[in-house]
């Protein structure tokens, strides 16, 4: 017994030598929070997963220690800074972190893209966290996602916003301050309105996809775009994702192209034309959020009309129109597929209630992080094995293209059906080939094709072929 | 300097609730008789000198300090006395090595042929008459003026021949002879341990007070020296209550007065190192290295908390809450994380002490170990804010110095359990231990990436680097 007190009164002495030093050190805070002194309180939960509010510090130090601890599948990079100089953190989980492996998919989840809408935010921390320790103890299907894909994960992309929102004494936030960034740019309203040049080029006909070939440059020197803006559009034109999650607030429901309403109105169903795929990785966020796909829910505000959502699901279009969005950005400019997933009714809620949003979410963020393993993947190269990039794969029946990365593999999301599969190349002959798609996994299937010149060449020689034959029998 | 009130404190609890007695007393009379004599202040400079010559204490201590030196009134057994003048040599020496904590001479290390010499030379002539004087009582019961040895002085005696002989066996006969004839009980056994280890401390401190002072910087110790010195003997005075009739009153008074004296001191404070430095060589190290003009906050701050620190587990160790071992080896562990932090940071090599000590506290308490490491990268962190701090702006102190601790804490939690998770995936592989100095260097350079990224600024990047170096 006394053995015991004394141990305990050591462990004592321990923390009073540690807090001793504390008090004579000072520490020195990057970027030290602004105004209005937040008492912060360290809820350590299980694993190190603190649900609380994260600063901008907080943030930086938590995506560290998630880095740190798993130094092995992780690395964080950033793309970019805010208006107000705050790096655009990233923490990339995978197998071989920093490198595309050929043939893995990337995938992405951006949050807080409107400052004060603040629960996004706070779910990816957590779910960096999560995938970390869930790795660590072997959790097979966290073990397979992250040995088969590579994890993006953005938990701010508008840091300037969110100190803003955060700065507000109380706990009542506005519905407004820290939605922009700092420059008052609303970034969902912000992306090359592409979505205008595919409503014209249907009717005159016209691709709908990659619409933003050549225009980097363009994209530099505009002027009207924000910094973060540029940066996720460098980001996007950079890495070929292939599936991604955009994360609000303000209401609850997992919302799918197009945004922008075709006809201009306010409110219309505007599909695209990978409509099927779209409400199925919709509702593979939905479904697994009780409170999303609870169809006796009520709807957020007294006169909202959610006329429009299905099973936790709604078209863009036929919710209200977006024009200039980063979701139908994606679609449009590159292979990537975007959904935008409305989390929490209220934009900045209380802290406390942190914990049952995480509870809510975790399990429809791996649910969607699966659907990146669905439809046909595979490489594209040519007779001899070199990977062709940039080929166009092309479904029968959609109007809607995806092309092949740098290493030649592609990946096309689709839901489940028969299809035709189409691989062209400029200078190459295309090949088409008949697939059977499952809800999951994702079919493998290659194409090697022969370029126009070794076409030729192949000719060349049944000519030369036939004329022998000609002349040896009829002896000329 | 809550800290050091919480310290008084308990000691004055300790103080009123525990009167120790080590020795029987037979003769009341007597006691009193020396002991109002002892309690008077003008007492003769030759009787001083002659009690300090029989408590084989360092000549370097200034006779008049001795002044407030209390001592026993008991009588102590003539068994118990015959053995220690049998054996008994008047020796003196200079040592230049600081040996180990009592605790650990059971192990008889650090022999050093220099402990049996005789030192006759270096004394004045006095001393030397003196120690005629003591050779030729027979029985050793009586100090060189012919007054009985007092509890303390036999202590004393004990302690610097376990020293002498490196010898714990010395203490192990005696005490067992003295049980054997029932002379003392078990528990005044083990208090007389405890007694003898603290004079025995006494001794070892000022054999590496001395080495220090040849060495370091000579002013600022040997002025404050004299100083020092009866402050730091009155804790143990009046500790040691159980021997005397001194009122509670005067007893907490000089507690009292020892802590605001602590207190008030500024610069003073270097002075109080010298006896518990035996246990934080590394400390001093540390401290010498602060620069005082710059930080002498800071370095007050951490002298006081060292100094608190080990109050409280001489208090534990006296009231019997852990054992001496137990107190040494948790100190030990202590240093050993001041050590690794102040060979890190100052890139010095005192590794040579510590390995002898690793092997005892590691067997002891792991929870002990873990939190050290903890501290050491606590301390570690702290340390590098510490040297690179410039603001004087206290009132910032509270939040941030939360945050930062929270900071630490969570990032060396994760690098633990990066450690542990790749020591356990490198097992079911074919190596058998994973490549530390490879992972060291693949985070050094990714912390220093991640700096010029912006993503790591520069003072975590550094912490993290030495948590890693330092595994």
């Amino acid at each position: 017994m006394a053995r015991c007190r004394g141990r305990v009164l050591l462990a004592l002495c321990a923390a009073l030598v540690a807090g001793g030093w504390l008090l004579a050190a000072e520490a020195q805070e990057p970027g030290a929070p602004a105004a209005g002194m937040r008492r912060r309180r360290r809820l350590q939960q299980e694993d190190g997963i603190s649900f609380e509010y994260h600063r901008y510090p907080e943030l930086r130090e938590a995506l560290v220690s998630v880095w740190l601890q798993c130094t092995a599948i992780s690395r964080i990079y950033t793309v970019g800074r805010s208006f107000e100089g705050r790096e655009l953190l990233v923490i990339e989980l995978s197998d071989n972190p920093g490198i595309h492996e050929p043939g893995e998919p990337e995938f992405k989840y951006i949050g807080n893209m409107h400052g004060n809408e603040a629960v996004g935010r706070e779910l990816l921390i957590f779910l960096a966290q999560y995938l970390c320790n869930e790795y660590q103890k072997g959790n097979e299907t966290i073990v397979n996602l992250i040995h088969s894909t590579r994890i993006h994960i953005m938990p701010s992309l508008n840091p300037d916003g969110f100190e803003k929102a955060a700065s507000q004494p109380g706990e009542l936030k506005d519905w407004f301050v820290g939605r922009s960034n700092a420059q008052g740019i609303d970034l969902n309203r912000n992306f090359p309105d592409l979505d205008r040049i595919v409503y014209v080029n249907e009717k005159e006909g016209g691709p709908n996809n990659h619409l933003l070939k050549n225009l980097k440059k363009i994209v530099d020197q505009n002027a009207k775009l924000a910094p973060e803006t540029k940066a996720v559009i460098h980001w996007i034109m950079d890495i070929p994702f292939v599936l991604s999650a955009n994360l609000h607030g303000g209401d609850l429901v997992a919302n799918y192209p197009y945004d922008e309403t075709r006809s201009g109105t306010a409110h219309e169903y505007s599909s695209c034309p990978d409509d099927a795929i779209f409400q199925s990785l919709a509702r593979a966020y939905s479904s697994f959020n009780p409170v999303m796909s609870n169809p006796n829910r009520t709807p957020c505000r007294k006169n909202d009309d959610d006329s429009s959502f299905v099973d936790g699901t709604t078209n863009g279009g036929a919710w209200y129109s977006v024009p200039g969005g980063m979701q139908d950005f994606n679609y449009l400019s590159s292979n990537c597929f975007e959904i935008t997933v409305e989390l929490s009714c209220e934009k900045f809620p209380p802290e406390e209630t942190l914990q049952s949003y995480w509870e809510d979410n975790k399990n429809s963020l791996i649910s969607y992080l699966e659907q990146i393993h669905r439809g046909v993947k595979g490489f594209v190269r040519d007779l001899q094995g070199n990977p062709i990039a940039n080929a166009t794969i092309s479904v029968d029946g959609i109007d809607h293209d995806v092309t092949s990365a740098k290493d030649g593999d592609y990946w096309r999301l689709l839901a489940p059906g028969n299809y035709k599969l189409t691989a062209s190349a400029p200078g190459y002959l295309a090949i088409t080939k008949k697939v059977a798609v499952p809800f999951k996994p994702a079919v493998a299937v290659d194409f090697e094709l022969e370029s126009f010149s070794e076409r030729k060449e192949e000719e060349k020689e049944e000519l030369m072929e036939w004329w022998k034959m000609m002349s040896e029998t009829l002896n000329f | 300097m809550e800290f050091l009130w919480t310290g008084s404190w308990i000691l004055v609890l300790v103080l009123n609730s525990v009167p120790i007695q080590a020795f029987p007393k037979p003769e009341v009379s007597q006691d009193k008789s020396l002991h109002n004599r002892e309690l008077s202040a003008e007492r003769p400079l030759n009787e001083q000198i002659a009690e300090a010559e029989a408590d084989k204490i360092k000549k370097t201590y200034p006779p008049e300090s001795k002044s407030s030196e209390s001592n026993y009134s008991s009588i102590d057994n003539l068994n118990l006395l015959r053995a220690i003048t049998e054996k008994e040599k008047l020796e003196k020496e200079k040592q230049s090595i600081r040996s180990s904590p009592f605790g650990n001479k059971l192990n008889a290390e650090d022999v050093d042929s220099t402990k049996n010499r005789k030192l006759i030379d270096e004394y004045d002539s006095t001393k030397s008459s003196l120690d005629h004087k003591f050779q030729d009582d027979p029985d050793g019961l009586h100090q060189l003026d012919g007054t009985p040895l007092t509890a303390e002085d036999i202590v004393h005696k004990i302690a610097t021949r376990i020293y002498e002989e490196n010898d714990r066996g010395v203490f192990d006969k005696i005490v067992s002879k003295l049980l054997n004839l029932g002379l003392i009980t078990e528990s005044q056994a083990h208090t007389l341990e405890d007694e003898v280890a603290e004079a025995l401390q006494k001794l070892i401190s000022k054999e590496a007070n001395n080495y220090e002072e040849a060495l370091d910087k000579p002013t600022s110790r040997t002025e404050y020296q004299a100083g020092k010195i009866p402050e730091k003997v009155t804790p143990v005075a009046a500790i040691q209550d159980g021997f005397t009739n001194r009122e509670n009153d005067e007893t907490v008074s000089n507690t009292l007065t020892l802590s605001n004296g602590l207190e008030r001191r500024t610069k003073p404070h270097s002075e109080d190192d010298f006896e518990e430095l035996q246990y934080f060589p590394n400390f001093y190290a540390l401290l010498t290295s602060i620069d005082s003009e710059k930080e002498a906050k800071e370095k007050e701050t951490l002298i006081t908390i060292m100094k608190t620190l080990i109050d409280f587990v001489k208090m534990m160790v006296k009231y019997g809450t852990i054992s001496p071992e137990e107190g040494v080896s948790y100190l030990e562990n202590l240093d050993e994380a001041i050590a690794l932090q102040t060979k890190n940071k100052l890139e010095k090599n005192s590794t040579d002490s510590k390995s002898k000590l690793s092997p005892v506290p590691s067997e002891k308490s792991h929870e002990e170990t873990d939190s050290t490491k903890e501290e050491a990268a606590k301390m570690e962190k702290e340390y590098g804010t510490l040297k690179d701090s410039t603001k004087d702006d206290n009132s910032n102190l509270g939040g941030k110095t939360d945050q930062a601790k929270g900071k630490t804490e969570a990032y060396l939690e994760a690098i633990r359990k990066n450690i542990e998770w790749l020591k356990k995936h490198n097992k079911k592989g074919n190596k058998e231990d994973y490549d530390l100095s490879k992972m060291r260097d693949f985070i050094n350079q990714q912390a220093d990436a991640y700096v010029e990224k912006g993503i790591l600024d520069k003072e975590e990047a550094k912490a993290i680097k030495r948590i890693y170096s330092s595994l």
